[in-house]
């Protein structure tokens, strides 16, 4: 068993508003545990509005009002000892990032500063937690950039100037140059065609590896995920329902809602029509009691709509939240050859 | 920079007129340092004799030659305005990346003693300040007393400007890395107003030289200092109209309305350079090709300019 990077123990964020006096709590991270090992690309899936990205902004430690931490712990343990980001002075976070801890955050094209050239940036960004001499610092830069098929001019480019794939391969550059031990990828490949996002996938994934350190990569997207991931959690509905291996997971998927994603997936030489959930995910702010998948859930049963379903392991580290996971069947059967590409 | 400077003088006739009309007064009151008479000294030179080729712009009834005259005039005029720019630029810049960056109580305020400033009457102020310090109210003085008026117009417009700032994702990159909110505003954001910053400092430079002739020509100011406001107080005070001595009313007038127009030209076509929508009008294809042609970035550059930023220019210096 690998060493872990981040404990997540039953964490709870909710985005708490008051409108005209009536108090509305959004659940938007409930009740999740999880944690990403050293060395390892951790995927979170989910459609839209499941509380991906509230997840990870917690994880960032980047969340700030009406979002609150409301209950769970979060533990990173860095090279340079244990650190729970809620718990240890402003100070000390604030020296995590970007050494330890550096986040893409989403829409990572329109993150560089369009006035400003991106050595700017870069000097901006990592030139205080490298803590390098001028000269060595620009060392670095240049040989990181060229390590990641990026000629050392484009320091002297504006964003604007750059077209939208180079500006997401620089930002991810300047978000590994000082070599962190997580990284924290908030959707890099949206906004790309296929050709692009699957340069920017490969170059996050030979950054991990070059550098041994551990990315936690959020996206709807199931098929980046099967290119990229060790390990994928499945959220619904702020809740983490499954999580597993890439294989096991795309083969045999033990919750209903990870097997209708996994059936989304379009494949070649596929022509069964595709099954569609009934309904959409549900109001966080009044979320189903019990299982909250259990409105649209095909296999849902009495005991789904009052009691909540335990995270539980089904297979070897493999883990899910349904009362009848063991009957959980695939819809569609993953070919062999689908897989070694996700492996 | 320079590169932007050379495409306004060749699409932008208005800059050009500008530009050349700021030289030509830049010019003229840098001779003053070449003055072969001190301004002060009165009955040097035979008095209210026309402009002739001994005496270009005549001489006044006090006996100056009105060619070195109006060199220190508008030397000190131009100063005056320059100051008072910079400084109600710092405050306006201040209060306003300040109040649209951190907002909230901070902006309420601000934004307040803003619209209270600029609800102030500033001419009885002045002239109050003035009967207040008398012989105490130096150029500096003055320039900093009209600082303090006329920062609120453009502390909105940054102020606004900033807040739509704070909002975009560099901003909120900046600040998951750890950088202070200091240096957010003032090297993340300021480069992004500067450009405003600057049409606007001309047109304040206008208001604050209009308002500083009124005051002298009044004789609100310490009236041995010469400047274009000082000039016409005394042809006054000498009925400059009445004895026919008018080069002594020309000169400072003439002067300070090529200065006027020369800024407010500048002003405007500079204005017309930061709204991208009217600068690609104007400069048309030309400015596409030649911002393509010096790309830096190789491989997928794309030739989009885009709005405030400088296209081209030099590489930065390292730190």
């Amino acid at each position: 068993m690998t060493e872990n990077v981040l404990t997540v123990t039953s964490l709870k964020a909710y985005y708490r508003m008051a409108y005209f006096g009536v108090d509305r709590e959004v659940r938007a991270v409930d009740d999740v545990t999880l944690s990403v090992r050293k060395n390892e690309v951790y995927g979170i899936a989910g459609e839209s509005s499941s509380g991906k990205t509230t997840l990870i902004k917690t994880f960032a430690s980047a969340i700030r009002p009406p979002l609150k931490i409301v209950g769970g712990s979060m533990t990173y343990h860095f090279e340079n000892g244990d650190i729970d980001p809620y718990a240890a002075p402003k100070a000390k976070v604030d020296a995590l990032r970007w050494s330890h801890l550096s986040y893409i955050m989403q829409g990572s094209m329109s993150l560089l500063n369009p006035v400003r050239r991106i050595r700017r940036t870069f000097e901006d960004f990592a030139f205080r937690p490298m803590g390098l001499p001028s000269s060595e610092f620009w060392g670095r830069v240049e040989s990181h950039l060229q390590r990641l098929d990026l000629s050392p001019n484009v320091l002297s480019a504006y964003p604007h100037q750059l077209s939208g794939g180079m500006r997401q391969r620089v930002t991810i550059a300047l978000a590994t140059v000082c070599q962190p031990e997580f990284v924290i990828a908030d959707e890099p490949t949206t906004a790309l065609d296929v050709v692009v996002q699957k340069d920017v996938l490969a170059m996050i994934r030979d950054v991990q590896r070059q550098m041994g350190s551990s990315v936690v990569f959020v996206t709807h997207d199931m098929s980046v995920h099967a290119n990229i991931a060790d390990r994928i959690g499945i959220m619904y509905a702020g809740r983490l329902v499954e999580e597993g291996p890439t294989r096991t997971l795309l083969a045999a998927p033990r919750h209903p809602y990870t097997a209708h994603l996994v059936a989304s997936l379009p494949r070649i030489g596929d022509t069964t029509p595709k099954v569609a959930l009934e309904g959409r995910p549900p109001n966080l702010a009044e979320p189903p009691t019990g299982c909250r998948f259990h409105p649209r859930c095909p296999l849902a049963i009495e005991k789904c709509t009052t009691d909540v379903p335990p995270l539980e392991p089904v297979g070897l580290d493999h883990r899910s939240a349904c009362w009848r996971s063991a009957e959980v069947r695939p819809l569609t059967r993953i070919g062999h050859q689908e897989l070694e590409v996700a492996g | 920079m320079l590169a932007v400077v050379r495409d306004l003088i060749r699409y932008n006739k208005e800059f050009t007129i500008g530009a050349v009309l700021v030289a030509i007064i830049v010019g003229f009151s840098c001779l003053s340092f070449f003055s072969p008479v001190d301004p002060t000294l009165v009955y040097l030179v035979p008095p209210e004799r026309p402009p002739s080729t001994e005496y270009w712009f005549g001489t006044n009834s006090r006996g100056q030659d009105l060619f070195w005259q109006a060199t220190f005039a508008i030397r000190n005029t131009l100063a005056f305005g320059l100051l008072v720019a910079v400084l109600s630029r710092i405050i306006s810049l201040t209060v306003g990346l300040v109040a649209g960056y951190i907002g909230g109580w901070v902006d309420r305020v601000l934004m307040s003693i803003n619209d209270v400033v600029v609800a102030l009457p500033i001419f009885p102020i002045l002239v109050l300040v003035y009967f207040v310090l008398r012989a105490d109210l130096t150029t500096l003085k003055l320039a900093i007393v009209m600082a303090c008026f006329g920062w609120p117009f453009d502390a909105r417009l940054i102020r606004s400007i900033a807040v739509g700032l704070r909002h975009r994702e560099f901003t909120h990159h900046a600040v998951f890395a750890g950088m202070s909110a200091r240096k957010i505003m003032f090297e993340e954001h300021l480069p992004y107003v500067m450009p405003i910053v600057l049409s606007t400092a001309m047109a304040n430079m206008i208001w604050s030289i209009g308002l500083s002739v009124t005051l002298a020509v009044l004789g609100f100011t310490d009236l041995n200092i010469p400047s274009i406001g000082t000039m016409l107080y005394w042809a006054n005070n000498h009925s400059a109209m009445v004895v026919g001595t008018w080069w002594w009313i020309a000169v400072p007038v003439v002067l300070v309305v090529v200065t006027f127009v020369g800024l407010y030209l500048l002003a405007v076509s500079l204005n017309e350079y930061i709204d991208p929508r009217s600068r690609l009008r104007r400069m048309g294809g030309a400015a596409l090709v030649s911002a393509t042609s010096t790309l830096v970035a190789e491989g997928g550059a794309a030739p989009v300019p885009t709005l405030g930023a400088d296209v081209r220019g030099e590489p930065e210096g390292r730190p």
